[in-house]
């Protein structure tokens, strides 16, 4: 009896111990069940495609292109500013007052990062897969096509970090298999070396558009097109960290050599990308309507639908007129307003002008309300020409955000020819004239002559770029790489300034225009001209809410800017409209932004951060 | 080692031998001083094991043996009686109503031992202290009840989340509530799921001398809940019904009409606004008109109804000395006191227990839930526009006849106040039902192997489905995000459990004498995993009724270049625990009492290689009042000094983390159509392991007055060590943070708790049970940061953090601005041409906080944040009221807890008085700092804003001039400042509010029938009572209630009062009868 009642509990007891030691190993062992390991996530072609739209993920949405990279960060300029006061977030980054606790700059920092682990997820995993080396040949395309969009995202995310922030810390490896996640930052010459390679290789792996089903994803013309555009910054003005000065490399005409033959290859290929005959059509036909254009004018893109705030972006919602909530078309909050001098930078006839500004809103009864001459707004993406329309307060209207279009390319090759050649070539001019003749169509006499010189040239793309790419996030990182940001926007004395304070004074400029809703129909038409000076009497019969809702109204135009009561917000005073716009702005400081607060503290000292901050 | 030692018990253990002459004895038993039998009392042979229990005439019969052989008589609930046998072949025994708690069963994990014998700390709780409490959630029904044991109710709403912290909790980011087993079986929120009538008693282990036993999922306390017994004897069925109403306890004081219009002509004036005549139809000439509005109290019209509240309970219990089962049945029907909300559930309960031979036992338990949750409540966790009560306090107090009556929906008035909403509309139109069904299966078997050695098996599958029906009709904020069309949708979840535990205990008496030994070794394994699902439908038809939405999910059509949200579905994997332990007790002459126990676990969770931890605990206790010294204070009847050390774990964090992987997280979409994308779920930490507490306790036990009193008294030092924190990382790896065992806390404390039966005879009696703890929670480390702020984030997205977490201090310290009075007219220089207002120089600036500038608004203090010394501590402030202006302001913690319970009787009345308390700890009003906002026209404030700085005078002129403003706002203005118009939330000092609170929790009176009346109707028993639950509460804090906490997503965040659900007083008739 008492051996029995020993055998059992040093049975029990042994047993216990066998389980625990061995047999527990197994039963703990599991897998995950919703997840997948990596080897799964690239364990076939529908996988690893699965995973590298992962990887486009972060260039859409709020902390995407969808809100911060496309409609807080490129402002403010002398193209639009951020309406109303200061404030921490949009209004302290477009006034250039950016303190390291504001949550819009973080965000994109952290998304672009997120994309930059992912696409090096894909980078290192697809040459890994068995079907990369040795499967069918479908899938190979398929795969050395995925690994050239992967290159080209990385590229994409690192392009955008050192535009943004210049040095940076830039790793080409996952994290899972860094040593240490503390990397230092890497110099911004190195980076761009990094990624122009990785395009030279991508491009030859990514097909041409007409090669694919058309939609989003990245061809060759966008790794082209993309390379080019890196290579004009890589060559271009930035601030550096050991002078703390604007400076560009010795060796940059060997960039713009990379940019004017990729330009030049892109154009070669005009059953791929050319331009639309209309600059109107293309954004409210085409990137309204949520159809692609057919030239393939649209090269690169940010893909948006869904209407949430991951996959969708607030074009059309943020940026655009001022719609109200309960108009037809829904609610667009014109938060992006047009800095007055760019409505007169534009020809008469240049019908880019109506495309890029909005001088209306739309009121609650869905009927067009003129606005004054500082709260005009941009254009290129605008609810009220969503077809179809969208009413409510939704802040995603599925706009795509275009990255690069063809004119740019057309615009790069231009400015490259006439760097490498000292002066513009019959290309570089015939390249030119081809956007202005798309933009003053029917008037195609009157753009004027191109000069020779090679400053004259310049200046003529500078310009014609401020003209073509409105509100297409451009300006001013073009302004950085020229080195034109800072005499642009001092304090007083900047060009800008002195432009406003001369338009105030233009007699040519009406001092008020007149407008009415067209009788019968909710749109708006002018008395008058824009470019001439106000009627010396107003036209009749004056607008009275009963009596004649079709009458004129007297609107604030020049006067709207000239008036002293005309006052922003930017901290603890008020000041003119015309000193607040990037208010803050300090040459050698602002052309780069900070590292936010948060991410100097996990980096626990290790992180420097930019000139001046 | 082990082993060994085992081995060598057992040998001690195998020289004992009983043998000796035995007779036979026999009697009858019964309770107290009637004739009434106790079916299935214990009788025991003193000093050994032998034992049996009473038939259902009360009678048994023993053998004994030895020369002085004592019966002792023992039943649940009654007190212990000791009968010398002598000469006698008959003993009859009449046992009384227990008034000593001593001799309570306290089940420590495993196994149970008598509160005497007790080396750890543990509070415990019968069924006559919960029996008329008419709350549906046992959780709440032990507020205050018990030492230690802190229990919070988030809100007022049915069904509201009730929080339970152990001795404060050691954990930082993870779960700190402890974990419950139910009749052996670890069972998920079991507080929730089973019905207070139900529970026999329940037992909380709260150091880890006694919690260790459980190993990874003991360091925040285990509640070990036993659930009623039949009882051998006469099948009883017995009815508890309770019939009542809930009313609010508290409403906030609003402006009335008149003061709204005239805070609303005032606000017209200062922001130059002139639509105040267009929509109130007056000037201020006519103002005056508005007293005679009648107005309207939305308070009452969403919280006023008196909400009917029934209780059912019937079970049928019996059995003989071989099988008992119990069955029972409760509904619960209650409304809430807002329109649209209220819950229902019903609950069955089967426990069954066999003995089918004099080794082998075995039972079985069923338990069963279906539950509806109605109604969206007033709170969740987005920001103020998401949360509902504001529409109750600010909604326009009246009806005006330019718009829409107050029946109907107002857009105008929706654009004009910047959202707000009718708000009976409102609480109509987000609809929400949460379903709970469940099933709880368990069954035990014991065998005794030997005569000392029993084999128990417990295993428990428990599988439970959660349902969340929503819906959000045109007029609701949702709704406007997508097309100003109804939104749809349901919410899956379904959890399974399965536990199964194998003991092994050995148990010896009396060995030479004096030495008392039990053994136990076990194993366990333990599993869970869960399945989701959910759908959502948007653009769904404008008018339709949330059951046709609900019934017809797949209705929604969404315009061209919108599309629905994809469905999800998500599973988890097993998350499964191996476990072997053991345990020994020893006790020398019930003097010296020693517990040793250790566990060993492996949590799936974490890498094979880091997954094993071994928890070893040990306590010990000195009973010394039968010691020589203790002779003269006879009147402690009982003493005993206890001391315990243990290690408990903490591995409630999600699966897999230790492995790199990727989730379905991302989306992209191609030609407006969303794809998903596979994207990395965080970055993976392979050295991830357990969070460990390790606590200390001393405690003393002490009995007076023949154990009519006694007291015990805890204390504590629980330190958490290796603790799960997010840790920031550099966001360049693509993570902005990832898990690390980084941080370490303490909790330090003392717990008093007194029992006493002051009285106790034929006609009255009177039993007091008093608990006080004091605890006091400091962040010792957290990986390397010395602070980190945390957002409650009602504020909305530019919200400033308003929680900060410091090493050295506790968690909950409430961080914002410190108010300075108000701007005065002398603050200012004032331009009499432009009439504006600029503050002189040395005058801290508040912009940014309070927007314009002007006398009257609220001032802050500019705290020193400039260094102009050099010496690297800010010594001078800036001029500017920036973020860098905030400290700490509040603390979340309470000083100390407790509650007082009183019984009594008289005769066949009785009655009961329960308060419970709350000291220190403050409450973060936010909706005080809502409500008086004045950033939003057309909204209503509270009514302490009736005495803020006058703006205008009494001909309704906007006054600026500083003399005749001087005049307006004599002595420097009222202490009520202007309402600030930032279109900013913030935390500041004035809305930090002292949370002390003494609660007259319940009274409640009863009669009961005499048996020789109820015995003619053939009703065995029958009591009528009355109770009052949340009868009054003492307080200073002027919100609905201090006992709230409203932002829990973050538990770094407690003791917020925003938009949370008002409490309310019930009132309860009962009938308990028995048949």
């Amino acid at each position: 009896m008492k051996k029995l009642f020993f055998k059992i509990i040093v049975g029990a007891s042994a047993l216990s111990i066998i389980l625990s030691l061995n047999g527990c190993k197994k039963y703990l062992d599991i897998q995950p069940v919703s997840q997948y390991s990596v080897q799964q996530a690239f364990g076939d072609v529908a996988n690893a495609t699965t995973s590298v739209l992962g990887a486009y993920d972060e260039l859409q949405g709020q902390n995407g292109y969808g809100l911060y990279l496309g409609l807080y960060f490129p402002f403010d300029t002398d193209e639009a500013i951020q309406s109303g006061g200061l404030d921490n977030e949009r209004r302290g980054i477009a006034r250039y007052q950016l303190l390291l606790s504001n949550g819009a700059l973080r965000a994109p920092f952290l998304a672009l990062y997120r994309g930059l682990e992912k696409a090096n997820l894909c980078i290192e995993q697809i040459p890994l897969m068995d079907a990369y080396s040795t499967g069918s040949e479908a899938d190979q395309r398929d795969l050395k096509r995925l690994y050239g969009e992967a290159l080209t995202l990385r590229a994409q995310y690192l392009f955008d970090l050192v535009k943004i922030w210049g040095d940076v810390p830039a790793p080409f490896t996952p994290a899972y298999k860094q040593a240490d996640l503390y990397l230092p930052t890497l110099n911004r010459d190195t980076i761009y070396d990094h990624i122009l390679n990785d395009l030279a290789i991508a491009k030859d792996l990514v097909p041409w558009r007409t090669e694919v089903p058309r939609n989003e994803r990245i061809t060759k013309g966008a790794v082209k097109a993309l390379r080019a555009r890196i290579a004009l910054f890589c060559g271009g003005y930035s601030l550096r960290n050991e002078s703390k000065k604007m400076e560009r490399r010795s060796d940059y005409l060997t960039y713009h050599k990379i940019a004017r033959d990729e330009c030049a290859d892109i154009m070669a290929r005009r059953d791929q990308h050319t331009l639309d005959p209309s600059f109107e059509e293309l954004w409210k036909t085409y990137v309204s309507g949520l159809k692609p254009d057919p030239y393939g004018e649209v090269i690169f893109e940010v893909a948006a639908g869904g209407g949430n705030s991951n996959s969708d972006g607030r074009q059309g919602v943020n940026d655009g007129p001022s719609t109200n909530a309960q108009s037809r078309v829904g609610q667009g909050l014109g938060a992006i307003q047009i800095v007055p001098s760019y409505f007169y930078a534009f020809d008469s006839v240049d019908t880019r002008r109506d495309v890029s500004i909005t001088n209306y809103q739309i009121n609650a009864d869905s009927r067009k309300q003129a606005r004054v001459f500082t709260q005009l707004t941009t254009g290129k993406y605008r609810r009220d020409w969503r077809n179809p329309l969208l009413p409510g307060t939704g802040l995603a209207l599925s706009y795509n955000c275009v990255l690069i279009r063809f004119s740019d390319i057309l615009l790069m090759f231009a400015e490259a020819e006439n760097e490498i050649n000292n002066g513009p070539s019959s290309a570089a001019i015939a390249a030119m004239e081809e956007v202005r003749k798309r933009a003053y169509k029917g008037n195609e006499s009157k753009i004027g002559v191109t000069t020779g010189s090679k400053t004259g040239f310049f200046d003529a793309i500078v310009n014609e770029r401020y003209l073509e790419f409105g509100n297409e996030h451009l300006r001013k990182y073009d302004l950085v790489r020229w080195n034109l940001l800072g005499t642009l926007l001092a304090p007083t004395t900047g060009t800008l300034r002195t432009k406003l304070r001369a338009l105030s004074l233009d007699p040519n400029v009406p001092q008020y225009m007149y407008w009415r809703n067209t009788p019968g129909s909710d749109e708006i038409e002018w008395f008058g001209s824009f470019y001439k000076p106000s009627p010396a009497t107003a036209p009749l019969p004056a607008f009275n809410a009963t009596s004649a809702p079709y009458g004129w109204r007297q609107l604030n135009w020049r006067e709207d800017l000239s008036r002293t009561t005309n006052v922003l917000n930017v901290g603890a005073t008020n000041v003119h409209y015309m000193d607040a716009i990037g208010y803050f702005f300090t040459p050698n400081k602002s052309e780069l932004y900070p590292f936010d607060q948060a991410t100097l503290d996990s980096y626990q000292g290790k992180l420097k951060q930019n000139p001046n901050y | 080692m082990k082993r060994t030692f085992l081995l060598l018990l057992f040998l001690v253990s195998a020289t004992v031998s009983t043998l000796a002459q035995s007779r036979s004895i026999s009697g009858r038993v019964t309770k107290g001083s009637s004739a009434d039998a106790l079916v299935g009392a214990t009788v025991t042979v003193k000093g050994t094991s032998n034992s049996t229990t009473t038939n259902n005439e009360g009678r048994y019969i023993i053998n004994v043996s030895g020369t002085n052989p004592v019966l002792v008589f023992s039943f649940v609930g009654q007190a212990t009686l000791e009968i010398p046998v002598g000469n006698k072949t008959t003993v009859d025994a009449a046992i009384q109503d227990e008034t000593s708690t001593l001799n309570d069963v306290v089940v420590v994990g495993y196994s149970s031992v008598r509160r005497r014998d007790l080396t750890g700390s543990v509070s415990s709780v019968g069924a006559k202290q919960l029996r008329d409490i008419p709350l549906s959630n046992a959780a709440e029904a032990l507020t205050g009840k018990l030492a230690g044991v802190q229990v919070t109710t988030t809100e007022g709403a049915p069904g509201a989340d009730v929080i339970i912290r152990i001795r404060g909790g050691g954990s930082i980011t993870q779960d700190n509530s402890p974990i419950y087993i139910v009749d052996g079986v670890q069972v998920e929120n079991a507080l929730s799921v089973i019905s207070p009538q139900d529970i026999a008693s329940v037992d909380v282990l709260k150091d880890a001398s006694t919690t260790a036993i459980y190993g990874a999922r003991g360091a925040n306390g285990v509640v070990l809940i036993t659930t009623k017994s039949g009882r051998p004897g006469r099948t009883i069925v017995s009815y508890n019904g309770a019939f009542g109403f809930r009313k609010i306890a508290r409403k906030m004081d609003v402006l009335n009409p008149y003061e709204f219009v005239v805070w609303q002509y005032e606000k017209a004036q200062l922001t130059n606004d002139t639509s105040f005549n267009r929509i109130y139809g007056s000037t201020w000439d006519t103002l005056q008109n508005y007293k005679n509005t009648p107005s309207i109290n939305w308070q009452d019209e969403v919280f006023g109804r008196q909400a009917p509240y029934q209780n059912h309970n019937v079970s049928v219990s019996g059995g003989n000395a071989n099988t008992t089962f119990n069955f029972s049945v409760t509904s619960n029907k209650e409304e809430g006191i807002q329109i649209e909300s209220g819950f229902d559930r019903k609950l069955v309960n089967f426990k069954l227990d066999h003995k089918a031979s004099d080794r082998f036992r075995m039972g079985f338990t069923a338990r069963y839930l279906d539950q509806v949750i109605r109604g969206a409540g007033t709170t969740n966790s987005g920001t103020r526009t998401t949360n509902r009560l504001r529409h109750s306090i600010q909604y326009r107090p009246f009806d005006i006849p330019t718009a829409p009556s107050v029946e109907e929906f107002d857009e105008t008035y929706y654009q004009r106040s910047a959202g707000i909403t009718n708000p009976v509309l409102i609480t109509e139109a987000e609809y929400r039902r949460a379903f709970q069904k469940g099933i709880n299966v368990s069954g035990y078997f014991t065998y005794n192997l030997l005569k000392n050695l029993a084999f128990r098996s417990t295993t428990g599958f428990d599988n439970t489905y959660a349902r969340q029906d929503q819906f959000f009709s045109k007029i609701t904020g949702t709704a406007r995000s997508f097309g100003n069309l109804p939104t749809v949708s349901i919410a899956d979840q379904n959890s399974i459990t399965i536990n199964n535990s194998n003991t092994l205990q050995y148990t010896l008496n009396n060995v030479a004498k004096h030495h008392d030994i039990d053994v136990l070794v076990g194993e366990e394994t333990y599993e869970t995993r869960s399945k989701s699902l959910s759908v959502e439908t948007r653009y769904l038809p404008a008018d339709i009724s949330p059951a046709k939405a609900l019934a017809n999910i797949n209705l929604g059509s969404p315009p061209a270049g919108t599309s629905q949200p994809a469905p999800r579905s998500g599973e988890t994997p097993p998350n499964r625990i191996f476990s072997v332990f053991g345990r020994l007790n020893y006790s020398y002459d019930k003097k010296f009492l020693v517990s040793i126990a250790t566990r060993a676990d492996r949590s799936s969770k974490f890498k094979y290689e880091n997954g094993l931890l071994i928890f070893p605990s040990g306590s010990a206790a000195y009973r010394f009042s039968q010691e020589k010294f203790m002779q003269g204070l006879d009147w402690i009847s009982d003493a005993k000094i206890r001391v315990g050390f243990g290690t408990a774990g903490n591995n409630r964090i999600g699966d897999l983390l230790y492995l790199q992987l990727y989730g379905v997280n991302g989306e992209y979409p191609l030609n407006h159509t969303i794809l998903p994308g596979f994207a990395p779920s965080a970055l993976a930490n392979e050295n991830l392991k357990w969070e460990r507490t390790t606590s200390n306790n001393v405690g003393l036990d002490l009995s007076f007055f023949k154990n009519r009193a006694s007291l015990t008294i805890d204390m504590y030092k629980n330190v958490g060590n290796d603790l799960l924190l997010s840790v920031a990382i550099p966001p360049t790896t693509g993570y902005s943070s990832q898990l690390q065992n980084v941080g370490s806390t303490s909790n330090k404390g003392i717990e008093f708790q007194l029992n006493a039966t002051p009285v106790q005879n034929k006609t009255f009696s009177w039993n007091s049970n008093f608990n006080i703890s004091l605890n006091k929670n400091r962040v010792e480390n957290l990986g390397g940061l010395l602070e980190q702020t945390r957002n409650s984030g009602w504020q909305g997205s530019d919200g400033l953090d308003d929680y900060l977490v410091r090493v050295g201090e506790p968690i909950g310290l409430m961080y914002g601005f410190v108010t300075d009075g108000i701007y005065t007219i002398d603050d200012f220089t004032y331009n009499a041409t432009t009439a504006a207002y600029t503050l002189k120089p040395g005058i801290a600036n508040a912009n940014a906080n309070v927007g314009v500038l002007r006398p009257g608004v609220l001032k802050f203090k500019d705290q020193a944040t400039v260094d102009t010394n050099g010496d690297g501590k800010p010594d001078a402030p800036d001029g500017q009221i920036t973020a860098a202006d905030r400290v700490i302001i509040g603390n979340a913690n309470p000083k100390f807890t407790g509650g007082w319970n009183n019984q009594f009787t008289y005769r066949n009345f009785d009655m009961s008085v329960f308060v419970n308390f709350v000291y220190g700890g403050d409450i973060y009003n936010a909706n005080k700092i809502e409500w008086t906002d004045g950033t939003f026209p057309n909204l209503n404030l509270l009514g302490t804003m009736r005495n803020r700085w006058r703006n205008i005078n009494d001909q309704g002129v906007l006054v600026t001039d500083p003399v005749e403003l001087a005049k307006l706002n004599p002595n420097g203005g009222s202490t009520q400042y202007s309402p600030l118009a930032a279109q900013r939330f913030f935390l500041r000092d004035d809305a930090i509010e002292d949370g002390s609170f003494l609660r007259i929790n319940n009274v409640t009176l009863g009669y009961t029938l005499p048996t020789t009346l109820s015995k003619r109707v053939k009703i065995s028993s029958l009591r009528v009572y009355a109770t009052v639950n949340n009868l009054a509460t003492i307080t200073k804090y002027s919100g609905y209630d201090p006992e709230v906490t409203a932002r829990r997503s973050d538990p770094l965040t407690p003791g917020v009062d925003f938009g949370a659900y008002p409490r309310s007083r019930t009132w309860v008739f009962g009938l308990n009868v028995s048949f």
